[in-house]
Order: structure tokens, then sequence, then C-alpha cells
């Protein structure tokens, strides 16, 4: 399975128009194929990033579903849809990812996806996204061994992030080296304490060890708050 | 512009869309020569092995036009199903080896997965693209990237096939140059809307006059493509490209 991730700039005028657009049609349109489906509709949160920015992520189950929906969107039943999204924004750019062999995501139900535009509350997400300087699968196996294995065994009251979704990029579809983390922010006071403190990092103990070992392969990150819109199929 | 029932139409193979892998490399310099070692010697023998993929451009920028220790590579792949199993070759298959020594070499790359336009040229059938072509005289491309107007992709696409394929093909044309190959970015592997074009230069004289000149009036002035186009896009970005002497198309 593939991940379609894509970063919309949207023109501030249009921005309700689009995230309709996105909602009542384009949604429902791709359900009505078999080999895709929104899963994220997500807004960079304002305040802490560019403004009018919207992360969408959705699933196909292959590269052949991959270029079905391509063909759909550039001259084919999609494409009018297509053309009125693109007049609410500036312009996409988009990657393909691929899970990591320990995401926990690796596939979605497609046809058990919600479509139907149905309401829940908001969540946030922190979407971090490394280019090591350092080979990538070192990398990526940092990321197991040194920060997933650790965070997914942290007690419920102190956790701040349930890691979700590890991708790399699929080749040719973006930079290399990169990967992604998709992270659900589940404690906001532990967020607000990220925010404010200036932590003072053990080398010796995790999550200091953690620190210290990552410079040995990468500074380079940014992560991104993302805010799902309230009818996201996934959030 | 319709083509010839027997020939296939560009974009188009046997059984779906030729994807076209356009990368842009920031190579360590001091590793240049490995670097397109594993290029000539791994990834264009590798992929002739099979019937689904080729390399097809490798270029270097051109020094003194731009950024040091540039290269690109265009890389076809039959399509999206042959694009996706590449890509796993490359995260966990026989490429992951081969992808990790080059990210010793590189310090990144760009990608962007890109389909023909319409119009565009054909590069005929992969499996007839040589996976050892010998050594031929480089040649230099303008390759030019427009990033066109919300609402403008298909209008300017249209044109641009229209009346700048055209006003480059005519008799008396200013810039001896032909375009090989126009692209536009897939949704979902890159910028879009986002239009490409590759083009050959066949004489190097009208390139340098085109530098050290102004443009004329004539070819900015209202009813000339330049001034109508601004319409569609106001924004795009030429790199001047050398293909290395192995590269499979010249």
């Amino acid at each position: 399975m593939l991940f379609m991730h894509e970063t919309h700039k949207v023109i501030g005028r249009h921005a309700s128009a689009f995230e309709d657009l996105f909602r009542d049609e384009w949604m429902g349109a791709l359900a009505r194929g078999e080999g895709a489906r929104l899963l994220w509709y997500l807004n960079h949160a304002m305040g802490s990033g560019p403004a009018y920015q919207v992360v969408t992520i959705t699933a196909v189950s292959d590269g052949a579903a991959w270029e079905a929906l391509a063909r759909r969107t550039l001259a084919g039943d999609l494409s009018e849809l297509a053309s009125r999204l693109e007049a609410c924004r500036y312009e996409v750019t988009g990657k393909m990812l691929a899970p990591v062999y320990w995401s926990a995501l690796q596939k979605v139900d497609l046809a058990e996806m919600p479509a139907d535009g149905r309401e829940h509350e908001l969540s946030v997400y922190m979407q971090d996204t490394g280019w090591p300087d350092a080979p990538l699968d070192d990398y990526i196996e940092l990321w197991n061994h040194d920060y997933w294995q650790f965070m997914r065994k942290t007690p419920p009251d102190k956790k701040l992030l349930d890691i979700q979704a590890c991708f790399q990029v699929a080749h040719g579809s973006g930079i290399r080296p990169e990967a992604i983390l998709m992270q659900k922010i589940v404690n906001f006071s532990t967020l607000g304490g990220l925010l404010t403190n200036v932590e003072e990092y053990d080398p010796d103990t995790w999550p200091g060890s953690y620190m210290a070992k990552g410079l040995e392969l990468r500074d380079q990150w940014e992560s991104k708050l993302l805010r799902t819109s309230s009818w996201s199929p996934l959030w | 512009m319709p083509h010839p029932a027997s020939e296939p139409a560009p974009g188009t193979f046997e059984r779906g869309l030729v994807l076209f892998i356009h990368e842009v490399h920031k190579v360590v310099g001091k590793s240049a020569a490995r670097f397109e070692d594993a290029y000539r010697d791994g990834w264009m023998p590798t992929l002739a092995k099979g019937s689904e993929a080729r390399l097809l451009w490798y270029f270097d920028l051109a020094h003194g036009s731009g950024l040091a220790y540039r290269v690109i590579t265009v890389t076809a792949v039959e399509d999206g199903a042959a694009w996706a199993r590449l890509a796993e070759r490359l995260a966990g298959g026989d490429l992951q080896s081969w992808a990790r020594h080059l990210d010793g070499l590189q310090h990144e790359s760009h990608g962007r997965i890109m389909t023909p336009l319409e119009w565009s040229p054909s590069i005929g059938l992969l499996p007839e693209i040589s996976g050892d072509p010998g050594v031929h005289e480089p040649t230099m491309y303008m390759e030019d990237t427009m990033w066109p107007h919300p609402g403008k992709v298909g209008e300017y696409i249209e044109k641009s096939g229209d009346v700048y394929r055209r006003s480059l093909g005519a008799e008396g044309s200013r810039m001896h140059m032909s375009i090989e190959l126009s692209l536009q970015t897939v949704p979902g592997a890159g910028r879009y809307p986002e239009v490409t074009l590759l083009q050959k230069l066949s004489a190097l004289p009208p390139l340098i006059h085109l530098l050290i000149n102004d443009i004329p009036p004539e070819v900015t002035g209202p009813g000339s493509w330049m001034h109508e186009a601004l319409e569609l896009r106001d924004q795009w970005r030429s790199k001047l490209l050398r293909t290395a002497v192995w590269s499979p198309l010249q």
C-alpha cells in the first residue's frame, strides 16, 4: 500500500470553498473507485507555521491504483473537480510514501474508511520529517530502536505522542533521504511543557540517549502541528 | 495534435501510462566521479536487464550556469505498477544496497514523477533504449520548468503545444532548439501544476546570443508568445544541461 501525501498552499479567501470541495465532493468521488481513499485532512495549526496550508494523506492500494487515480485526475472523471480545487490553491506539493518495515500502519481497509463527512472531535498530530546525513536505512533503524521501541512502552499518563505511522519517500517522488513520523498528540499539557521548557537531556538515559545518538545521523528535521478537520476520516 | 495509429501515443505504453522519474541530485563534490560510475555501471545496466524501466538521460548542470555538482537523471518506467516495483526493489530488495551506496555519494536528491503532455514527442519503446549506449559527443539541453497560474495549467499546456512548440520548429526560428519531451508532474509526486520541457540545442551561437543580448521587442511585444503567455504563467526556470558522453539518450 502507498500513501499520497500532499501539502496544499491554499488561497486564503478560498479556504472554506477548498475544504467544502474536499469534504463534499473529492472524498466521495475517491470512494466511488476501488483503489483510493482519503485518510486524513489536516490544517496546519495557525500560530505554529505557515498560514492556509492543508495536508491531505490518501491511501492507494498499489502503484497501479495510483496511476489510475492520476489518470482520473488529469483527464478522467475527476478532472473537472480537480480544476475547481486547483482554482482554490496556489499550488500543491505531493510525495508518495511507503511505510517502513516497523511502522504500526502498514495497510488500511479501504472499504471500511468512512467517506460521508461524519463529524467528530478534533485531534492534533505532530508530523516530524527528518533528513539524515547518513544512509536512510540507518536513520529508519535509529527511529525504530531508539525512539519507537521506547515510546511504545511509555505509560499512558506520561505519553505525549502515539506514533501511528512511519514512512519513507517512495523512489523518485520526493526527497531522499527523508523519513516521516505521523504522531498523534495524546496529552496537550505535555505538549505545552515541551514548547515552553528548556529540556536538559542526560545523554546516558533515554530520551537524552536518543537525542545524542540522533545527532550522529542527522541534525535537520521539521515538526508540523497539524489539526484534523472535524470530518477527517482518520483523526 | 493527432498521432499516426501505428505509433504509440506519447505517454502511453502497452499497459499504461509511461512515467518519467526526474531527479535532481546534489552530489558530494569529491565523490562526483563515483556518483557517475554508480549510474553508468550500476543503475543503467541493471534496469536494462528487464523491460519495464530504462535510464534515459544523465545530465550535468553546466558549471558556470547555476549550482555546482548538480546531476539530473531521467528514468522511464512503463507504468505505475512498474514504478512501484522499482520503488520496492530500492527500499528493501536487490537495489537497496545500491541506494545505500548512493546515499554516501549525494547530499540529497529531489525527485518528481512526470507524465508526457498530449502533444509531447515520443521517446519510443523502452526495451529499445540501450543499457550499453557507448560514447557520444555530449549534447546541450535547455530544461525549462514552468508554474502556470492557478486554474490555467490546461490552457497553458494546450497553447504551449500550439504556439510555442510550433514557433521553435518554424523556419527562421531564433533558437535552434527542439522539444524532445514535454512533461507535467503527476498528482501526488511533486509540485502541481508544473510543466517541464526538455529542449535539445542543435547549435550554440543562438544560445550565446540569447545570453548576452536584450530580448528584442518583437519577441516580447503584444501578439508574441512571450507576451500572451504572461496571462498563463510568469514564473519559470531554465537550466542548461549537458549530457554525459555515455547517456543513453543524447
